[in-house]
């Protein structure tokens, strides 16, 4: 089942949570919605699953208008953000709510909700817990059971508010490869929210960052992390370095170095920012061509396979972050205070200047 | 075990009050609460058992006192009932939704607690009274409300309406509306969502209020002595015959029908901190 | 439509439940209260005047809200003492002590009435020890003073005790890592941080011994002029059928809660905003 979101807008007294979002999640699809904190993404999830009235714009279901449609049949499982567990209930109680609620004409046999609740349980790895409260549970175990709980109802659209918000850096890597087989299994149209990049990129099949109430980019991850549509999407999905500079007619002049903007051919003079990551600034001692720009080494955190080396430009002062290699670092000797030149490779530029 | 060591670990910090500070602070404090609160609670037990243990009973048993006994029981029984009700439904409106005039009406639910009791129970005379708005058409067709028990039981569910409401608002308040949203994404109706989600997870703050409208229905004086007009074996609460004994300078007899209601503040009590406690169970270890 | 009365929800029952609330609070509660406006609207104002300034009346209204205010002191005092060892101490029967802290509220009014006359009166359990000293309680202001502490005392100490338990320990640890002695922390950490939780319990205590009448009239002894508190000058005009009189004093009562709640709520509203 497909669901679409199209020109919502929705205002909280006069704070505009939304402005004109347009959303769109295939049949199957695991889709992220990626953003900081405040940028609404909760409240779209809400009116996908219609706990909340849009102001304005429609969301459509499978291309039917939802609007009549309420929560109830809809058809959606929802995990909450903080994963409203019913703390009366056992975890097994949970996961048969969605089952025991159902008017009696449509409710399976007791016997059957018991096997499909054991099922599900067993699904989740937490057969074993059936008989505790969600209080004596642990963050991701109490993230499984609302996972569980949603899926009982075997829903058409699976809507999940920041499934591994509230999680440690190490279960959140385990949970979210999970999440992912577990998608590939079941292969329920899905969309969930997240606030980091790593954990969007990595899962999802499409991503559609959000900031400020509007969706800035929608796209496979490769796509939006490759081409960012504006400096904000860049700078959100990894670490970004920004050179200040001018284009004119397709050329680009930063610093000392000019580069080809076939993009901005129509460009008069215009200010532009180029962004590039750290791990595309390559470094040098000595100047080779003419297009390198100054700068001197400040800071070198050496561990790992990755260096990464803080620099400040001769010419203007600001700094600079690049990763390098350990090989190439070794190769190059450098030393806190030391001169290097730097070039930027696959750089990413935009007209007007960043917040 | 309980340490009751009154210098624990506390004293070695930095923060605490050196132990001969601590129990000065202690008997001074237990010294105030003695003098205002154990030897007058200690004087009404004392006073109902001065002319001995048969007398006490006999207090109890005369008809009057029953007669008291059965009002009490029989105002509270349905001012409790119908608050229980009103207190859910205001609990419900005000705490799961977001409406104007919302803070207006958690302060009129207060409202009993800003009026004197005595007024609370001379609104009703001025109502219902013969003087009063609709009293000359009530004398008409003899209908008694004023000085008759119907007044007693309306002073009794003034006075004591907001106690549910007062219990369940914040604690439903406090608990947000998730849950309930849970339940119906996951098809439950809306009287399902009520009885299997809301309810189970107020239950004990719904005890308590329960508890606490009862002991005010019960031990309720002023409004009810208002509308009462006094009269024996009919419109007499247990308050009020405990006063009117009083009046009559038979002590032990008043002191023995106040010591029911001593006996039913101290279960109130007791039921207060077992709610707590059974509360802070079910609510388990925060996580 | 921009403007909606209500936000949306996908629970149900709000029609139902706020509408039963209004029905059933009007019924019980805003109609038969405002007849008590009706009825002082009707009467002449010279009237209403002269019986709501009676000397008699302005004896009360003094009595009542003085003894009140009184009360609300010695709980400003005592309470935050009780709620601190409460809070902060161990020692045997603690448990049972808290619980009987809430006593007056749960004690019927009489109740706390006949048991307060009886141990202050001059051959009572504590009046006996008093009379030698020339201190009598009973049957005088000063008894309306002990009853409206009595009645005063939970308020203040259970608006304190969980401010008291929340109280952070490092804040008072971070206090005495900067040289302060146990007196300036409490002076200048914990007593303002109480402040808030102070005032609304002083204020909820005071507001309800202004009105109390069950536990006063046993132990005032009820002198006109004297020892009479204003909710049973009340009483006493009903008793003659002066409902004109006892509608008039209760509108002055009704009026002076009323601001007084007001004069609280902005109080606090202003402590809050300072802390927030
Ligand atoms: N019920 C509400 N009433 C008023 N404002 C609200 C309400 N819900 C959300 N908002 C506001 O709408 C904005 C977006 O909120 P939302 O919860 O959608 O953000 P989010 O992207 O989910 O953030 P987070 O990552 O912190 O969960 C916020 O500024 C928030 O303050
Ligand atoms: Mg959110």
């Amino acid at each position: 089942m497909s669901i679409e979101a199209r020109g919502i807008t929705k205002k909280f007294g006069g704070y505009t949570a939304l402005k004109d979002v347009c959303f769109r999640a295939e049949t199957g699809e695991l889709v992220a919605l990626l953003g900081p904190s405040g940028s609404g993404k909760t409240t779209l999830l809400r009116i996908l699953a219609g706990l909340e009235i849009p102001d304005a714009g429609e969301i459509l279901i499978h291309g039917e208008d939802a609007a009549r449609r309420n929560v109830r049949d809809r058809r959606v499982g929802f995990v909450f953000q903080h994963y409203a567990l019913f703390r009366h209930m056992t975890v097994f109680e949970n996961v048969a709510f969605g089952l025991r609620v159902r008017p009696r004409k449509l409710r399976q046999p007791e016997r059957d909700i018991r096997a499909k609740v054991h099922d599900l349980l067993k699904l989740v790895q937490l057969d074993w817990l059936a008989g505790s409260y969600p209080s004596q549970l642990s963050g991701g175990q109490r993230q499984r059971v609302a996972l569980a709980r949603a899926l009982a109802v075997e829903p058409k659209l699976l809507l999940l508010d920041e499934p591994f918000g509230a999680l440690d850096a190490k279960i959140r890597q385990e949970l979210r490869r999970w999440l992912r087989r577990l998608h590939d299994e079941l292969h329920v149209t899905s969309v969930f929210v997240t606030h980091d990049q790593e954990e969007a990129l990595e899962v999802a099949d499409r991503v559609a960052v959000m900031n400020n109430g509007q969706v800035e980019q929608a796209g496979t991850p490769d796509e939006v992390y490759r081409r960012p549509a504006n400096p904000f999407v860049y700078n959100f999905l990894g670490n970004a370095n920004f050179f200040r500079g001018r284009i004119h007619r397709g050329l680009a002049r930063i610093g000392a170095i000019e580069i080809e903007a076939p993009e901005h051919a129509n460009a008069q003079d215009c200010p532009a920012v180029g962004y590039v990551r750290p791990h595309d600034i390559e470094i040098d001692r000595i100047l080779s061509g003419k297009t390198a720009i100054e700068a001197v080494v400040r800071r070198v955190r050496a561990f790992g396979p990755l260096v990464r080396l803080e620099l400040v430009r001769r010419d203007n002062g600001e700094p600079i972050e690049a990763e390098l290699s350990a090989e190439r670092f070794e190769s190059l000797k450098l030393r806190e205070g030391e001169r290097a030149f730097v070039k930027p490779r696959n750089l990413r530029l935009f007209l007007n200047k960043p917040e | 075990m309980a340490d009751y060591s009154i210098i624990d670990h506390r004293m070695k910090s930095a923060t605490g009050e050196p132990p001969a500070a601590r129990l000065v602070l202690i008997v001074l404090a237990l010294s105030f609460l003695a003098v205002f609160l154990f030897v007058p609670l200690a004087a009404v037990l004392a006073g109902a058992l001065r002319d001995g243990l048969s007398a006490y009973f006999k207090a109890l048993a005369e008809p009057d006192s029953l007669a008291a006994i059965r009002l009490t029981l029989f105002a509270a029984a349905i001012a409790v009932p119908l608050n229980l009700v009103f207190g859910v439904a205001a609990a419900w409106a005000i705490a799961k939704f977001d409406f104007a005039g919302k803070s207006v009406l958690t302060a009129l639910i207060d409202l009993p607690f800003a009026v004197s009791p005595v007024i609370s129970g001379l609104i009703y005379v001025l109502l219902f009274g013969l003087q009063g708005t609709l009293g000359p058409w009530l004398a008409e067709r003899d209908i008694k409300i004023v000085f008759a028990v119907p007044g007693i039981v309306l002073a009794t569910v003034f006075v004591s309406f907001p106690f549910v409401a007062r219990e369940l608002i914040p604690l439903m308040q406090e608990q947000g509306a998730e849950e309930e949203e849970a339940a119906r994404v996951l098809g439950a109706s809306g009287f399902q969502t009520f009885w299997r989600v809301t309810l189970p997870n107020v239950k004990w703050g719904l005890l308590y209020g329960i508890i606490l409208c009862n002991a005010r229905a019960m031990g309720e004086f002023g409004a009810v002595s208002v509308v009462s007009g006094h009269i024996r074996g009919s419109t007499n609460t247990l308050p009020l015959h405990a006063e009117i004994l009083y009046n009559e300078y038979n002590f032990s007899a008043a002191f023995a029908v106040a010591s029911l209601l001593v006996l039913l503040a101290l279960a109130t009590l007791a039921a207060k901190k077992l709610v707590e406690w059974k509360s802070r169970q079910s609510a388990g270890e925060p996580g | 439509m921009t403007i909606r009365l209500k936000r949306h929800s996908v629970l149900p029952g709000f029609g139902l439940a706020l509408g039963y609330t209004l029905l059933y609070l009007s019924l019980i509660a805003l109609v038969p209260l405002s007849g008590i406006f009706f009825k002082t609207a009707a009467m002449n104002w010279d009237e209403f005047w002269n019986t709501a300034t009676a000397p008699r009346a302005l004896a009360s209204y003094r009595l009542s809200f003085g003894a009140a205010l009184a009360g609300a002191l010695i709980n400003a005092v005592f309470g935050p003492l009780v709620a601190w060892v409460l809070a902060r101490y161990h020692f045997p029967g603690k448990r049972v002590v808290d619980a009987l802290v809430d006593l007056p509220f749960a004690l019927p009014t009489a109740v706390s009435g006949l048991a307060l006359a009886a141990v202050f009166s001059a051959n009572g359990w504590i009046g006996r020890f008093l009379e030698p000293l020339g201190i009598k309680v009973a049957f005088t202001p000063l008894g309306v003073v002990v009853a409206l502490t009595f009645i005063g005392l939970p308020f203040v100490v259970r608006s304190l005790c969980p401010v008291l338990e929340d109280l952070e320990k490092d804040v008072e640890e971070a206090a005495a890592s900067l040289g302060a002695n146990r007196l300036q922390i409490f002076w200048r950490v914990i007593l303002p941080s109480l402040r808030p939780a102070l005032l609304t319990g002083f204020s909820l205590a005071f507001a309800r011994a202004v009105g109390e009448y069950g536990s006063v009239i046993f132990i005032a002894g009820n002198m006109p002029m004297v020892s009479e508190i204003a909710p049973l000058l009340i009483v006493t005009k009903l008793e003659q059928y002066d409902y004109a009189g006892a509608t008039a004093i209760a509108a002055v009562m009704l009026v002076a809660s009323f601001l007084l709640l007001l004069i609280v709520n902005l109080l606090q509203w202003r402590s809050s905003q300072k802390t927030a």
